[in-house]
């Protein structure tokens, strides 16, 4: 069920741009393609949606492979907002509800709801090219989910936004998610969109290189870290654990990296018996660090934020 | 193929109402409009100004000369003024000097030195008329009898010469004109559409939608209703001029040579315009369009060019039938060709098969080069980028 993106293959010439992506996109959870700048991500997505042909590799809907009456059905934001300038902003999503096959009315009364759930209801006759930047994002994500798609594709849709539109963006994508609606974005911005995603794909240099739930992945990393604050500096409790290595070890601060097979609570439990633990605490590894471990990449050639 | 036809529609609305809310169009129309009704109303308001002739006569004007010179007036539209001297000489000085038309005294007529034009023939006339019918009633002729012989008219002169003279192949001339400019006009705006398009992005949008062949037959519609409507807009003033007076200058035109007009605009209208399309779909930002459409515009300046030159010169010679089957320059050859009266049937047959047969040749490659195109930002797209390789779905 959802969408299955099996084994995509493209080259532009001699650059490779996609080198088998495989991955599964599952209804009602919301799954981010995350990868640095020049993975592949939009590349993969215009194939997805039909605007480039992959050289290989399929691309599946509901067990069929996906059609061009599928895709009228889908929504989709590509990377650099795409809107009529000089049409008002009511009549520019109609139109695109009508080219999803929406009839006039329907695509009208659709178009209000949306203006009023993105904030825009009074705007409908304002040209477009008079809106702010951040109207004009929310008009454009208007115009992909205007004909109530049951599977959404973003390309970078945080990329420029302020920490408000971030969230309020989120929240739409989380309500289309929990009534069973397939929601796929983009992004480079692994961290800020760690919360978000519950599923990711991890793209580099057009290779899949971390794929699965986001909880998962981290609490399995064996990148976890425990921090204690501990007295006094007794550490001899810490040669039960052979595995467990030190990060640092500041004053009373230690930070130890706990790695998979060993609970974390088990090592608290020696340091309490060792001395008095004031604070402690589980840090899971950021999507960056799991990306960097994954792709095997030094940290300079990474544009994180 | 219903759902071709529908995104399609929806495209072309969207490009007509559009172009419609547009200032730019209600300014063009206005102006357009403006110029026609100019064309056609200036001329007649200067036309309007009747002729007036002087005749100088010793003495006052006979009362039976004046009304059949009167009468002469009504039906061809002018008015006579008399002038009189007290001598033969009098009046010779006055057409002399140009204060009269024609002057009569005793046997003789006065013109000026080209013959004075058809007055003094009407002058003549009149006197010839007004002294035969006094000497048919001193022979003892009855009035029945001598209104019979003067209704005694010659032969009825009918022109049966061919309409390839002149004034048709000034019609096919204009149509030429009138193609090429409204060509030249509406392949711009399909160009700027589509470079619009591509650098607001909202091309990726649209083909996530709809097909390349969509988009482009979409925009090509609207802009060609739009363009056509001006045209018709031009033509209207003509129209009512002829309708409500047959005084318009107009050469005679059979109403087949404008069918044949309008034929061969939505022939060259839509070869053109793809090609404007697929060259505008190769820039990168909006204000390269002029640049990138050169080729094309190129192209149909010379086939303007031939039609003009190599074809009204010798409209059967061997070069003009190329041109005016060649797709390219077809669409301004042909009606000029048509308009001089030397074309088989077949040949037009076929020059409009070219041409269309082109035409949806060309919706395929544009749509390929488009696809393409549309998707590589950042630089001016080569051809090259675009043609061979893999071919688009």
């Amino acid at each position: 069920m959802g969408l299955e993106i099996r084994d995509i293959e493209h080259a532009f010439g001699d650059l490779m741009a996609l080198d088998g992506v495989t991955f599964d996109v599952v209804p009602g959870v919301i799954t981010g393609l995350l990868g640095p700048n020049g993975a592949g991500k939009t590349t993969l997505l215009r194939i997805m949606l039909g605007v480039l042909s992959p050289d290989s590799g399929s691309v599946r809907y509901d067990g069929r492979p996906v059609g061009e009456e599928d895709r009228r059905r889908w929504g989709y934001m590509p990377q650099e907002r795409g809107l009529y300038p000089g049409m008002p902003a009511g009549d520019q999503v109609v139109h695109f509800g009508r080219l999803h096959g929406l009839s006039r009315s329907d695509a009208t009364s659709r178009a209000r709801a949306l203006l009023e759930e993105l904030g825009l209801e009074d705007r409908w006759k304002d040209r477009t090219d008079k809106l702010s930047g951040g109207m004009q994002q929310r008009l454009q994500l208007a115009t992909s989910l205007v004909h109530d798609p049951e599977v959404i594709v973003l390309d970078e849709p945080f990329s420029g936004l302020d920490p408000v539109a971030v969230v309020s963006l989120s929240e739409t994508l989380r309500q289309r998610a929990r009534i069973g609606c397939t929601v796929l974005f983009s992004s480079h911005q692994l961290d800020l969109v760690q919360d978000l995603c519950e599923d990711i794909a991890m793209v580099d240099r057009g290779r899949t290189v971390l794929l699965g739930s986001v909880a998962r992945l981290r609490a399995s990393s064996g990148r976890r870290q425990l921090r204690l604050h501990v007295e006094p500096s007794n550490r001899d409790w810490l040669s039960a654990y052979p595995r467990v290595t030190v990060v640092s070890d500041q004053a009373d601060d230690l930070r130890l990296e706990v790695p998979n097979g060993i609970d974390p609570l088990d090592v608290l439990d020696a340091a309490r018996a060792g001395g008095r633990v004031d604070d402690f605490g589980l840090d899971l590894p950021t999507l960056s660090q799991l990306f960097l471990a994954a792709a095997d990449r030094p940290l300079d050639q990474m544009v994180v934020s | 193929m219903r759902n071709w036809w529908q995104g399609t529609r929806l495209v072309a609305e969207r490009g007509l109402v559009e172009n419609l809310r547009s200032r730019a169009f209600k300014v063009m129309t206005g102006l357009l409009l403006l110029m026609s009704i100019a064309a056609v109303v200036l001329p007649q308001i200067l036309g309007n100004e009747a002729t007036t002739y002087t005749l100088a006569t010793v003495g006052t004007a006979p009362a039976n000369v004046r009304a059949a010179l009167d009468a002469a007036g009504k039906s061809a539209k002018f008015t006579v003024k008399y002038v009189s001297g007290n001598a033969g000489d009098d009046v010779r000085l006055a057409v002399r000097n140009g204060d009269a038309s024609a002057g009569l005294a005793g046997d003789k007529l006065y013109t000026d030195a080209k013959g004075g034009g058809t007055f003094p023939v009407v002058v003549a006339q009149a006197v010839v008329s007004l002294e035969t019918s006094r000497l048919l009633v001193e022979a003892g002729l009855g009035p029945q009898q001598i209104a019979a012989l003067r209704s005694v008219r010659p032969p009825q002169q009918i022109a049966v010469g061919r309409l390839d003279s002149e004034g048709r192949a000034g019609t096919g001339f204009a149509v030429g004109i009138i193609l090429y400019l409204a060509i030249t006009f509406a392949g711009t705006a399909i160009a700027t559409t589509v470079a619009m398009e591509k650098s607001t992005r909202i091309s990726e949008v649209l083909l996530a939608i709809l097909r390349p062949s969509q988009v482009l037959v979409g925009t090509v519609v609207a802009i060609g209703t739009i363009t056509l409507c001006q045209l018709l807009i031009l033509a209207t003033p003509f129209a009512v001029a002829v309708q409500v007076t047959d005084k318009i200058g107009l050469p005679p035109v059979a109403a087949a040579d404008i069918t044949l007009a309008v034929v061969w605009f939505l022939l060259g209208f839509a070869l053109y315009a793809f090609l404007f399309a697929a060259s505008a779909a190769l820039v990168n930002k909006i204000t390269e369009v002029n640049s990138a459409i050169l080729p094309v515009t190129m192209t149909l300046v010379v086939g303007y060019m031939l039609a003009i030159t190599v074809v009204t010169s010798d409209p059967s010679g061997g070069w003009s039938v190329l041109a005016s089957l060649f797709p390219l320059s077809a669409p301004m050859a042909m009606p000029i060709r048509w308009a001089a009266g030397e074309v088989p049937v077949w040949q037009l047959l076929l020059a409009m098969a070219l041409t269309a047969a082109t035409a949806v040749l060309l919706v395929s490659i544009a749509s390929s080069i488009y696809r393409r195109a549309l998707l590589i930002t950042g630089h001016r797209v080569k051809l090259r980028e675009v043609l061979g390789g893999r071919a688009a779905s």
